[in-house]
């Protein structure tokens, strides 16, 4: 046999060398592994060719030129006589030479990256069957938009050899036998089978599938077919959610899903630097009780949110939150005790689970996004007074009359034409805009990818700015990951790095509250333009002074409130496959955070000009606070995906395992010479009995689980899963705690009685329970521990002292959730609706248990509490037209969740005279009067809002009448009365909107909306009933308030100066309807792209919370604005 | 396939096995009890830590030494009540502020109780890790500071034994427990703290102050010849009289048994802590030095036993002992009054130095100057001594020794209040009287030498007598006043 080379040896010498500096630079990549991440791929695997007539010597100079394999033949080859057609894009090398080969009488192998090239050894029945060949051509054309699709692969169903790929026009030209079925694939496309007749030119349309991840839930440990699982989850796919929002990730899922509930805080507003606090169907979680009196607009407790996971490993809601949407590549809601139990300890509060996108194999790819956010704050709701009014109502209400305010009359005239020459003046500053502005965010983020089957290789890079609306507020983030695959037969392995940087800065100007307060009248500045620090001065009686600052000056002082933190993750994954259904897969993540905290007070800042000389070097203060938080996070798990008959077997166990570890300290120092020295070491020295501070926290946890997942012919399905938790937050005695769910499912659809039904196409019906749990408590609490009195000694040493009683059987809280759930899909699937019901039931929640103090301690902690929370959910999805140039999909997602607590522990009670001392002090003396606080009864919603019952004001004297709780009628408030007053949790809560495509343009929206719950109005009672006419107030202030006998008023006597304490008075219908989401959506035609060497090219606006119709008046945003935002962005790929 | 499940079998009981012990997480910032008293160290800091907790202000840094009992004892004049303890001196026992005071005395003397309780559990399980003396020393330590601290609740919430011996009186905590201890009655409680003290007494007797080298004197002088007190290589084992020592019990026991009348018992403890001459009366040169920081205001030499509180020095100077009237303070004629100006107290160095005359725009009045520290300097060596909460003094075991031989030797009594009075520059002698006399001067002494320390009201309540207001009118003696409530969350959580 002659062997002939086909290429000169000089070039095949340097091939070897090349060869050998290629199997160098694999094993320096194998040993980096874990540390470096090294592109290897100069040669892909994969191959494009595109020839017509053309002989198999020209193709083979295609393939070695791109994939640098080399080519060995002997002389009975003939390689130029028989011409064929070549249509191939992007396939792998080995099914390239199958579709060249196939009808050359050829056959291959490959041996070190050489391929031998071979005649078939019975040439003469190979010639025989070579007859029956034909040559078929056709088109194949998208079903919904009569588009052509090029690309799709073709291949003949009996040898699953590829054959060819569609052309640029979606044209193609194969070879098959008759009877051969000709199977056709497009990524996005259901697979399409056509038989072959004759060889008549075919046209082949292929139907879309409606989102291939919709078909499949991602557990996080697991990856089972939504078809045969009974879990309740849902999942989003990275560019609905981008759609919803793209700056704010986890408000578009709650978009999305209204199940996931973000608690709206109306105090922190959209200040960008603030978290918001999550719970996913329902709290459960009572406050411990030994917290301070909570508000109920500003509830940031920690304990309701769900677990969230991150590509197999879990992550605190800080991460989600500063993650790039751009990443993401599905995110999954795990609601019920079928999907979540696998997570056990962590389950019972629901889990999301996010997967980020792996590269994806082919030719070098960059994908560059940008994207403008222009915010503006939403003031709308702010109606103050302006110079002019405000004046008169300092005269409505008396304030420059002597009698009244039993001063000199003198004195208040001078006072009155003072001010009045202000607004003659002209002066009317409108104090709103000061602090506010119109800001631009920056998004850049780039995403490079490609490499082979074997080895595939991604790089992301992100740099983003929000600024918030108030004016230096911002939160900035650089990231950058590096994330690379390797990928033999039998074993795979990835490797992902990320790198975070993350700076937010506190606006200087403050509390947005003060400048609400401020009077038009007053001039922001002297006349030479420097900002004043005291604006003025009301007299009080005994003649001291109300001094009424200039937030503006503390403004633009140095202080400053910032916190960084940078981030290391690495997660380190391998998979074998240990025989025939057998995945064995081990993962470890590691992150490692470290923050930093300074927060520096000018010691010009207006809270010093009272200071006392003897105090006048203890001025200014710098607040310095280091944290470290390293987290691991490791599994292993084995998986079995078998199918045996008409079984179906997905089986999964692992073995998990956690540890945390928190280290903090912080320090103050006082006593700054002047506003320019910012730096800590200008500090005069410590605060008067100040000294540094430490905390150091570790908690580790063990599970184990295993999760089966079972269907019988697609038709009875069951899921179960148990899982053992081991965590060092648990009581001595009850280390291990077990979980567990069941589910059952019936595939209605695959019965025969319903198969081929032309009105019903899908109908499931699942049920499933659980029992999962939640360990959000300190790690200390069931030991018994001493503390150190590090800042007070005896003369005879160091002291410590008991800590805590430590109660060695503390458990988690359990939850008990049932779920009954149906999909129903009608029409070929153009309408889904999906009716959900749930209950869910906590016990054992973590509470104080108050002690008789002679046992010497106040209080312990015992599982003690038990709420339920009982709803349910709709989702309903409508393709209302689809035809090649429009489409309109409408979706509707409602939820209705009630709360009740079923038992609560003795310090919750105690915890009622707390809130009622703390009503009934003033703001001024720190407590909350007038302003209703969180309090807790069993039978009762966690969110009830509590005060007296009152029956209006009485005509007849102008004050209010309340009802005591025997049913008489008072005039005295009586904090005893205070019962149930009105429940906020709306009666059902959803989002609704839809989407409609013109051709390439895409217009989305999406609309919030919430009824039948109630507020209480607190802007009535603080802004215009209790108003201190000294400052500005809200414009209703003009509203008919009760001035004599016989006027029938919602506000009580005009000279009642008393505050108004919390009554059913101002509660008020609660009802929302609010658009949230506008995306206008164009994506460029791939002709033009290709012009500019792009794969595509696409625009996008949207335009968040952009009209809001409440039935409340009520200023929101007290301490931050909140915002309206439009983002602009533009991605394009190479 | 049943060999991995065999291995994976294994691996997980292996696994399970281990993991306990691995998520067995020792908390660093803090310490786990056992950890703690695994070693000596750690019983003497827990030791620390009782006097610690003792001395804050809700306790005897403050309240307990010259807060509320005082204010009880009307060893204060309220007229502007900056101190807000004008209802307590009314026994308005409803006041807002009174309620907090007295929660805090209860809660906090219970819970430095369950410190000494868990010593107590750990200490005979342990006892391998103590060297020298000092098992001995915090094991009775533990158990005296627990009878002192149960006695002060009990003159505090029960009746006197005198009226009410078999009334329910407190519990008597010695577990570390949740669950709430059963109420005692009175005298069941008192035969506790005997039996307690008794226990502490045959340990201490090894303490190191009985031992004559043990000198006490002013930790300003450095003259070892004169004292000894911080001697001692072991900070532990340094300044005896500032923790429970061998004379502490005895003085704790002599009040006991006073308490319960058993005179006998009362007179040989106060006889041993006289007898041991271990407290030197105060000399006339310190007590009335001109030069504030060689002054000795506290009679420090005297104290057989008292907290250390040196953290209260500013709360005292700025805010408690303030100067002006916004402060604890005497009218002019309380203090007149108090310390018989017209008789005997003209000469009194009590009445000169503890007290000090001072007058603003619309009155004239007496400064409590008893705590002042010195105003330039305010170290260490401010005064000739540390900022001490006197608890037993060597004056009042001359009163119970007074008290316990009267009806036997009246004579030897008088003698006892006659030497008190000429260590304080009364150089007129008492002549015998009878009973009610004896008693009337030794209430007048005991005001005098204990003004601002918490003792008069307990002296009152055990006599069952009618209290002596500013300026002489009683307050008739009645439970309502001598009984404090029990704190409501006590009732209602203890089921009381």
């Amino acid at each position: 046999m002659k062997l002939t080379f086909l290429y000169n040896p000089v070039f095949s010498i340097q091939r070897v060398k090349c060869k050998l500096l290629r199997v160098m630079k694999l094993t320096a990549i194998l040993l980096l592994i874990g540390t470096l991440h090294l592109s290897a791929a100069s040669y892909s695997q994969s191959v494009s060719i595109s020839r017509k007539n053309t002989t198999l010597e020209t193709v083979f100079k295609d393939i070695k030129k791109q994939t640098g394999y080399l080519f060995f033949y002997n002389g009975k080859v003939n390689l130029t006589g028989q011409t064929l057609n070549v249509e191939l894009k992007n396939v792998p090398l080995e099914e390239a030479l199958k579709a060249c080969l196939a009808q050359q009488n050829l056959t291959y192998n490959i041996v070190d990256k050489t391929i031998v090239i071979r005649k078939l050894p019975s040439s003469s029945a190979m010639d025989d069957n070579a007859v029956r060949y034909l040559e078929i051509t056709g088109k194949v054309i998208d079903n919904d938009t009569d588009q052509p699709v090029p690309g799709v692969n073709i291949a003949i169903k009996s040898d699953k050899l590829l054959r060819g790929q569609t052309n640029q026009n979606g044209e193609f030209r194969v070879t098959a036998q008759v009877g051969d079925i000709l199977v056709f694939t497009y990524i996005g496309f259901k697979t399409k089978e056509v038989t072959v007749v004759d060889n008549k030119p075919m046209v082949v349309r292929l139907e879309t599938e409606v989102n291939t991840i919709d078909n499949v839930v991602v557990t996080g440990y697991q990856t089972i077919k939504k078809e045969s699982f009974t879990g309740n989850a849902i999942t989003m796919t990275g560019a609905e959610l981008k759609k919803m929002n793209p700056q704010n990730l986890l408000a578009s899922i709650g978009a999305y899903d209204p199940s996931f509930r973000l608690a709206q805080n109306n105090l922190a507003g959209s200040n960008p630097n603030r978290i918001p606090s999550i719970n996913v169907r329902g709290s459960s979680a009572l406050p411990s009780g030994d917290g301070e009196v909570l508000r109920r607009d500003n509830f940031t407790s920690g304990a309701n949110m769900p677990a969230f996971i991150l590509d197999g490993y879990e992550v605190n809601v800080q991460k989600v939150f500063d993650l790039d949407v751009n990443r993401i590549e599905s995110v999954t809601l795990l609601k019920d005790a079928a999907a979540t139990a696998i997570y056990g300890s962590r389950a019972a509060n629901g889990v999301l689970v996010i997967t980020t996108r792996a590269p994806k194999p082919g030719k070098l790819r960059v994908d560059y996004n940008y994207e403008l956010n222009v915010t503006g704050a939403d003031l709308s709701d702010y109606q103050v007074l302006d110079a002019k009014e405000k004046m008169e109502y300092e005269l409505l209400a008396l304030l420059y009359d002597g009698g009244k305010q039993q001063m000199s009359q003198d004195y208040l005239n001078e006072l009155y034409y003072h001010n009045y020459a202000n607004v003659v003046g002209g002066v009317n500053t409108y104090w709103l805009s000061q602090p506010v502005r119109t800001a631009a965010g920056n998004k850049h983020s780039v995403n490079v990818e490609g490499g082979s089957e074997v080895f595939r290789y991604g790089v992301d890079m992100r740099y983003q700015t929000r600024p918030g609306v108030m004016k230096g507020s911002s939160r900035d983030q650089f990231s950058g990951g590096m994330n690379f695959m390797y990928n033999l037969k039998k074993f795979q392995f990835r490797n992902e790095l990320t790198v975070m940087q993350m700076n937010a800065i506190e606006s200087p100007f403050g509390d947005f509250k003060n400048y609400v307060r401020m009077n038009p009248y007053y001039p922001m500045t002297d006349a030479n333009g420097r900002y004043v620090q005291i604006i003025d001065a009301w007299q009080k009686r005994d003649r001291s002074y109300d001094y009424v600052f200039n937030p503006l000056y503390d403004a633009q002082l140095s202080s400053f409130n910032k916190n960084d933190y940078s981030e290391i993750i690495d997660n380190l994954s391998a998979e074998l496959e240990i025989a025939k259904d057998f995945k064995l897969r081990a993962q470890m993540s590691l992150t490692s955070r470290s923050f930093t905290d300074d927060r520096f007070t000018s010691p010009n800042n207006s809270k010093y000009y009272e200071y006392a000389t003897d105090e006048i070097d203890e001025k200014g203060e710098y607040y310095s606070g280091q944290r470290k938080e390293t987290f691991w996070d490791g599994n292993i798990r084995m998986t079995w995906l078998k199918q045996l008959g008409g079984s179906f077997f997905n089986v999964v166990g692992l073995i998990n395992v956690q540890s945390e570890i928190k280290n903090g300290q912080d320090f103050t120092a006082i006593g700054f010479a002047n506003d320019r020295f910012t730096s800590i070491g200008f500090a005069k020295g410590y605060a008067e009995e100040g000294k540094p501070n430490s905390k150091f926290e570790q908690s580790r946890l063990f599970g184990s689980a295993i999760s089966a997942n079972y269907s019988f012919k697609n038709r009875y399905l069951v899921d179960a899963t148990f899982r053992m938790d081991g965590s060092s937050k648990f009581g001595v005695e009850n280390k291990f705690a077990p979980f567990w769910s069941a589910g059952i499912g019936w595939n209605v659809h695959s019965e025969e009685f319903l198969k081929d039904n032309r009105i019903i196409s899908q109908l499931r019906l699942k049920a499933s329970t659980g029992l999962t749990g939640s360990v959000e408590f300190s790690p200390y609490l069931s030991r018994t521990t001493y503390r150190y009195n590090t800042g007070n000694w005896y003369s005879t040493g160091i002291g410590t002292v008991v800590n805590n009683y430590g109660n060695q059987n503390l458990s988690w809280q359990k939850t008990r959730m049932v779920d009954f759930s149906i999909d129903l899909a009608l029409f070929k699937d153009k309408l889904k609706i999906e009716p959900r019901v749930y209950r869910k039931f906590t016990k054992d929640i973590l509470a104080n248990i108050t002690l008789a103090p002679s046992t010497g301690f106040l209080s312990y902690k015992e599982n003690l509490g038990d709420m339920e929370n009982k709803g349910a959910e709709l989702r309903i999805q409508l393709e209302a037209v689809s035809t090649k140039d429009y489409s309109l999909i409408l979706n509707a997602s409602f939820v209705s969740n009630r709360n009740k607590i079923l038992r609560i522990s003795n310090a919750l009670k105690k915890y009622e005279d707390l809130a009622n001392e703390q009503q009934s002090e003033t703001e001024a003396d720190g407590g909350y009067r007038g302003i209703p606080l969180l309090r807790y009864r069993e039978g009762q919603s966690i969110n009830t809002i509590y005060g007296v019952p009152s029956l209006g004001i009485d005509p007849e004297n102008g004050r209010e009448l309340y009802r005591k709780l025997d049913g008489t009628l008072t005039y005295d408030y009586d904090k005893r009365d205070i019962v149930p007053i009105g429940n906020p949790d709306p009666k059902a809560e959803g989002s609704f909107g839809g989407s409609f495509r013109y051709k390439r343009w895409n217009l989305f929206t999406n609309f919030r909306t919430y009824f039948g719950g109630e507020t209480y109005n607190l802007t009535l009672v603080q802004r215009i009933e209790n108003a201190d006419p000294r400052y500005n107030v809200d414009r209703r202030v003009f509203e008919s308030k009760w001035k004599q006998s016989g006027d029938h008023t919602f506000y009580k006597n005009i000279s009642d100066i008393g505050e108004t304490e919390v009554n059913s008075r101002f509660i008020q219908a609660d009802n929302l309807l609010n658009l949230e989401t506008v995306q206008l959506s164009f994506d460029l035609d791939q002709k033009y792209t290709r012009r500019l060497w792009m794969t595509n090219l696409a625009f996008t606006m949207t335009a968040n919370d952009v009209v809001r119709w409440s039935s409340i008046k009520e200023e929101r945003g007290i301490d931050y604005p909140f915002a309206r935002s439009i983002t602009f962005g533009i991605r394009a790929g190479f | 396939m049943n060999k991995i499940v065999l291995i994976g079998l294994i691996l997980c009981t292996g696994l399970f096995s281990s993991c306990k012990k691995w998520l067995d997480v020792q908390p660093e910032s803090e310490i786990a009890e056992p950890v703690l008293f695994s070693t000596e160290t750690g019983f003497m800091e827990a030791i620390n830590g009782i006097y610690n907790k003792a001395n804050t202000e809700g306790l005897y840094g403050k309240e307990l030494t010259f807060g509320t009992p005082e204010a009880l004892a009307q060893n204060y004049s309220m007229r502007d009540d900056g101190q807000d303890y004008r209802q307590t001196s009314l026994y308005n026992y409803q006041h807002t502020k009174f309620k907090e005071r007295k929660d805090t005395i209860w809660a906090g003397l219970y819970g430095s109780i369950v410190n000494c309780n868990l010593v107590l559990a750990n200490v005979d399980v342990r006892k391998d890790v103590f060297t020298g003396v000092n098992y001995e020393i915090v094991k009775g330590e533990a158990l005296a500071l627990r009878a002192y601290m149960h006695f002060d609740l009990l003159r505090l919430f029960a009746p006197s034994y005198l009226v009410g011996a078999t009334a329910q009186g407190i519990p008597y905590a010695t577990k570390y427990t949740k669950d709430a201890t059963p109420m005692s009655t009175v005298s069941g409680v008192v035969d506790s703290l005997i039996k307690d003290l008794e226990a502490a007494k045959k340990l201490l007797a090894v303490d190191p102050i009985r031992s004559a080298n043990y000198k006490v004197g002013y930790p300003t002088v450095k003259d070892t010849t004169k004292t000894t007190e911080e001697k001692s290589p072991l900070l532990f084992l340094q300044n005896r009289r500032h923790r429970m020592n061998y004379f502490a019990v005895c003085g704790t026991l002599a009040r006991v048994y006073l308490y319960k009348n058993d005179k006998a018992n009362a007179l040989i403890n106060a006889n041993e802590v006289i007898s041991s001459n271990k407290f030197p009366w105060t000399s006339k040169a310190d007590f009335e030095a001109f030069d504030e920081s060689k002054k000795d205001r506290i009679l420090y030499k005297e104290l057989v036993f008292g907290w250390y509180i040196p953290s209260m020095a500013k709360d005292i100077k700025e805010k408690w002992f303030q100067p002006g009237t916004s402060g604890l303070y005497l009218i002019t004629d309380a203090a007149d009054y108090i310390y018989e100006k017209l008789t005997a107290g003209a000469f009194d160095s009590r009445y000169k130095y503890f007290i000090s005359r001072s007058s603003n725009q619309s009155s004239a009045f007496y400064e409590i100057v008893k705590y002042r520290r010195n105003s330039i300097d305010e170290g260490v060596n401010a005064n000739l001594h540390y900022l001490m909460a006197p608890a037993i003094r060597l004056s009042e075991m001359y009163y119970i020794g007074a008290e316990a031989l009267f009806p036997t030797d009246p004579t030897r009594a008088y003698a006892y209040l006659n030497q008190v009075r000429s260590a304080r520059q009364i150089d007129d002698k008492l002549t015998v009287g009878n009973e009610e006399e004896f008693t009337k001067e030794l209430l007048k002494e005991m005001r005098k030498e204990t003004l601002a320390e918490g003792q008069l009201f307990y002296m009152y309540k055990r006599l069952n007598r009618g209290i002596v207001g500013q300026t002489g009118a009683i307050i008739p003696a009645s439970n309502k006043i001598f009984v404090l409530p029990l704190p409501s969350d006590e009732i209602v959580y203890g089921g009381r």
